[in-house]
């Protein structure tokens, strides 16, 4: 409206004070954001790539899944209306062989051992032997199609023969090997024990045998170490800088709608309703957000793209609408104070005899 | 006959102050005619803006009414009186009149964006051509000097066509030499545009430009 956009223009100094303070504390809530949301996927980005609905772990494993020995008999009698697959997990060290120093390559992953008919697999070509798909970060660490990886404590060297993307657990990059290859490694013999980790199940599962639990796949995620704390922490985070943002904003225009008592009573005296005050205060709060809100989100696309290798960020369209919408509401809130400071002003003031 | 624009029909006004009940205006009739610039005058504290505000609808008399127009004003909803003060009401207060952050030209403007109306650019140009604002259009009020910022409130009173102008203390800030051109500038206005104008004033010097002027003394008015 043109008292609020007029103001705006005379009195810039001033109000680029709050939008710098607005942006500030955007970027830092948009940073944590993505920051959030990164730490978050690269902990089950391999998880979600399954796309399932569940995971089924022996009642012993105590919600760790290394701990986890299932048999043959175990997957059959697990009866599902969908699609289930075997899942081998299992941690180790790698390195590069072909490096010039072995130890610096020394790199921690997670070993999924997978059929090579199951969904699971992240792509479409079979694997056997030695052979493995590894995760993209490893390209980013210098592997290529065809080099091998050695495996720190053990002489095997698996072979590099696809990328996948998104497939990192815990954090860590997972490598992908057919399931008696990963069998062989986990159990270190020629002849290991057919014992496999766990059931992922896409579709609905009817029955399992007693001494088995089955999780939904977001309950499994928020048994993983340390992943709910931090998610938590981050949350919290961000909510309150949120409410930091609201009181912060709130204040400022609130002292600016004080300084102008006067004005307003003389504008009320005039006839201008409360509304139309009332309302140039609201909107220009939602302009001092705005312009806050969209530089600090370009700072974070910025950021993004120069700190993407070194620290997980990723946007979540879903995550930033919210804080917009959030930074918004609060903003608003904070805004309704002056409101009601214009309310109570009165236009008899504006006339001293 | 003259046409009657604002009047007070056995206006009164008590003000409870403790237990004590203070009677700031005792029964007033009062009546302004078109083209008519009234001063009223009295010292401080005698009721003079207890009258205006009454006047203006930003009070509601005890007992009593006020007519705008031959229509009652007084005891309307706050909203209605509000934008009957906006539509037929202008008001040239002391020194905060205007907005510090519009220009001269905004000042009115404002008034045509909050009524969602066009800008009457032709009349615009008329009260810039009259009251010798037109170098000040651009310039916000600080730019300008006392005088200058109450010939530009005079602009801004008249630019929606009020009935009723309200004065308070027009001339306060001002030297005798432009507080005379003030004030002849709002006779004339006055005169030329059929409007009724009521202004409160300490200023003896401006009696000789009005044509009625009343004395409010312990909340008593009386032609003088």
């Amino acid at each position: 409206m043109f008292l609020a956009f007029k103001e705006l223009k005379y009195t810039k100094s001033k109000f680029a004070l709050i939008i710098s303070v607005i942006i500030l504390i955007s970027y830092l809530v948009y940073f944590l954001t993505s920051l959030a949301y990164g730490l978050a996927s690269s902990y089950t980005n391999a998880v979600t790539k399954w796309e399932a609905n569940h995971l089924i772990l022996t009642v012993d494993s105590n919600d760790n899944m290394m701990m986890s020995f299932m048999n043959e008999t175990q997957f059959m009698e697990t009866e599902v209306s969908g699609d289930k697959a075997k899942l081998g997990l299992f941690p180790a060290v790698i390195n590069n062989p072909g490096a010039e120093n072995v130890l610096e390559s020394r790199l921690n992953v997670y070993l999924f051992g997978v059929e090579n008919d199951s969904f699971i697999k992240p792509a479409n070509y079979n694997i056997s032997g030695n052979q493995v798909i590894v995760d993209e970060k490893l390209m980013k660490s210098g592997y290529q199609v065809g080099d091998l990886i050695g495996i720190s404590g053990s002489d095997l060297l698996l072979e590099i023969i696809g990328f996948s993307s998104k497939t990192t657990y815990q954090t860590a990059p997972v490598i992908f090997m057919e399931l008696s290859a990963w069998q062989a490694h986990r159990y270190g013999s020629q002849t290991p024990p057919n014992l496999y980790s766990g059931i992922v199940v896409r579709g609905q599962v009817n029955n399992v045998s007693e001494d088995l639990l089955t999780y939904s796949v977001d309950k499994y995620i928020q048994t993983l170490p340390g992943y709910t704390a931090q998610v938590l922490t981050f949350s919290i985070m961000i909510v309150f800088l949120i409410i930091i943002v609201a009181f912060v904003l709130g204040i400022f225009i609130y002292v600016l709608t004080i300084q102008k008592t006067s004005m307003f009573g003389v504008m009320k005296a005039q006839g201008i309703s409360n509304f139309y005050i009332g309302s140039s205060v609201v909107l220009q709060t939602n302009i001092l957000v705005a312009i806050g809100i969209i530089v600090g989100f370009i700072l974070t696309v910025i950021t993004e793209v120069f700190l993407k290798d070194i620290v997980p960020l990723a946007s979540n369209m879903l995550f930033i609408s919210i804080i917009t919408v959030a930074f918004f509401l609060f903003a608003i809130f904070g805004a309704l104070f002056s409101v009601k400071a214009v309310l109570k002003i009165d236009p008899l003031k504006a006339i001293g005899g | 006959m003259k046409k009657a624009i604002i009047e007070m029909k056995s206006v009164t006004k008590d003000f409870l102050q403790g237990d004590n009940v203070i009677s700031a205006l005792k029964e007033t009739n009062f009546t302004a005619y078109e083209g008519e610039l009234i001063a009223i005058v009295g010292p401080s504290g005698s009721g003079k803006s207890t009258f205006l505000t009454i006047l203006g609808g930003l009070q509601k008399p005890t007992t009593g009414a006020v007519l705008l127009n031959g229509e009652p004003f007084s005891n309307l909803p706050i909203k209605e009186k509000s934008k009957i003060r906006l539509e037929q009401i202008g008001f040239i207060l002391q020194a905060s009149n205007l907005i510090p952050f519009l220009t001269v030209t905004e000042q009115m403007v404002l008034y045509n964006k909050i009524t969602k109306t066009k800008v009457n650019k032709d009349w615009m140009q008329a009260l810039f051509t009259n009251l010798d604002v037109e170098k000040l259009k651009d310039k916000y009020p600080n730019e300008l000097s006392g005088g200058e910022r109450q010939r530009s409130a005079i602009a801004k009173a008249l630019y929606h066509n009020p009935h009723v102008i309200f004065a308070d203390e027009p001339t306060a800030s001002l030297d005798t030499k432009k507080a005379y051109e003030v004030v002849k500038l709002l006779a004339e206005e006055t005169k030329a545009q059929k409007k009724a104008t009521i202004m409160v004033t300490h200023d003896e010097r401006m009696l000789e430009f009005c044509d009625k002027v009343y004395m409010i003394v312990d909340g008593v008015l009386s032609l003088r």
